[in-house]
């Protein structure tokens, strides 16, 4: 099995380059962590992050053959070989195939990404009813492995300014809490031309999310809070 | 508790841009009925339909919509890909210059018919 693997130290490398590999390794019900795990074995100055090895810690987003995805739940069966594994795009490379991922933090700490109820503490839960809690499905799943901001042409345009659409799903998850109280500020910060209204619904993240997420709607549901409030 | 606020703006453009869009969504199969209603149409005609004020108002109603909704689509684009302020906000003038010209040439048009 061919893979290219993308390789760059910034402290010795004056730029990026691509290293073929060769793994022995029968493809059926392996996945692409699978591979990387071989090379590792023949060579250890390769840097990746993985943690789970099974889609749950969105640690091993990378950029498989063109398309974001997490290694560790990408089948190598149906891959063109040979295999371009590079780093997330547009976010600076510390080593190899690991990413800064400091800019996508810094948006998802932007939304609050935390119930906000200035009532004082029940004594044992603040309750929520089977609906409203159903509410939530599709937004509290996100494991932030970044496969969709980093797909987003907004995002790569405006790192530092558009919240990318992990960010967006997880502010889109606080508003509709029926626990959270800090709505309308949430929307006040939403509202900007930069925050939110750099998606112009390209529709990459629904693409590429490995959670079968769909920020895009969550972002259409905050516009659609945004002119209910304005009118 | 506005402390941590945004811009407070692209909302109003957001939504200018979809209510121009509806007024062409409206407009446009409108006016190819009024046109099939008056077929066969010769360029007498054709000038005829712009004749009643209505037909005139509506028409540039339209064109004022579909220029507002592409300058608002540039703006995107260029806020997009334009990162230097002095010649995107040069470029915002420009077109927005450019499509009042259309404007007024689209209402020059409507009223040198009659």
């Amino acid at each position: 099995m061919h893979l290219r693997v993308y390789r760059y130290n910034p402290e010795t490398d004056a730029k990026p380059r691509m290293q073929d590999y060769t793994v022995a390794l029968e493809a059926r019900g392996k996945m692409v962590l699978d591979a990387l795990l071989a090379i590792k074995a023949q060579d250890d100055s390769l840097a990746f992050r993985r943690s789970c090895r099974e889609g749950v810690c969105g640690s091993d987003g990378l950029n498989i053959n063109g398309i974001n995805a997490l290694a560790c739940v990408t089948p190598l069966t149906g891959l063109r070989q040979p295999i371009e594994i590079r780093p997330l795009p547009r976010l600076p490379v510390i080593r190899d195939l690991v990413v800064d991922l400091s800019q996508f933090y810094r948006h998802y700490r932007a939304v609050k990404p935390y119930l906000i109820n200035l009532d004082p503490e029940p004594e044992r839960e603040r309750l929520q009813s089977p609906a409203e809690r159903a509410e939530l499905d599709g937004l509290y799943e996100c494991i932030l492995c970044a496969c969709c901001t980093t797909a987003c042409p907004s995002f790569w345009w405006n790192p530092k300014r558009f919240l990318g659409p992990a960010a967006l799903l997880q502010a889109c998850r606080f508003i509709t809490d029926s626990r959270d109280q800090a709505t309308e500020e949430r929307l006040d910060f939403l509202e900007d031309p930069y925050r939110l209204f750099r998606c112009h619904a390209i529709m990459n993240c629904v693409e590429v999310c490995p959670k079968g997420l769909n920020p895009t709607a969550a972002i259409g549901k905050i516009k659609a809070l945004l002119v209910k409030r304005a009118l | 508790m506005r402390t941590v606020a945004g811009a407070r703006r692209g909302l109003d453009l957001w939504l200018w841009q979809r209510a121009s869009a509806v007024v062409m969504a409206l407009y446009l199969p409108a006016f190819a009925l009024y046109a099939a209603i008056h077929a066969p149409l010769d360029y007498t005609a054709w000038r005829g339909l712009f004749d009643p004020l209505i037909v005139k108002l509506a028409t540039l109603i339209f064109i004022a919509a579909a220029l507002l909704h592409a300058w608002i689509g540039l703006r995107e684009i260029l806020i997009d890909y334009v990162h230097v302020l002095g010649l995107r906000l040069a470029l915002y003038l420009a077109f927005g210059l450019l499509y009042a010209g259309c404007l007024l040439w689209a209402a020059a048009i409507l009223w040198g018919t009659a």
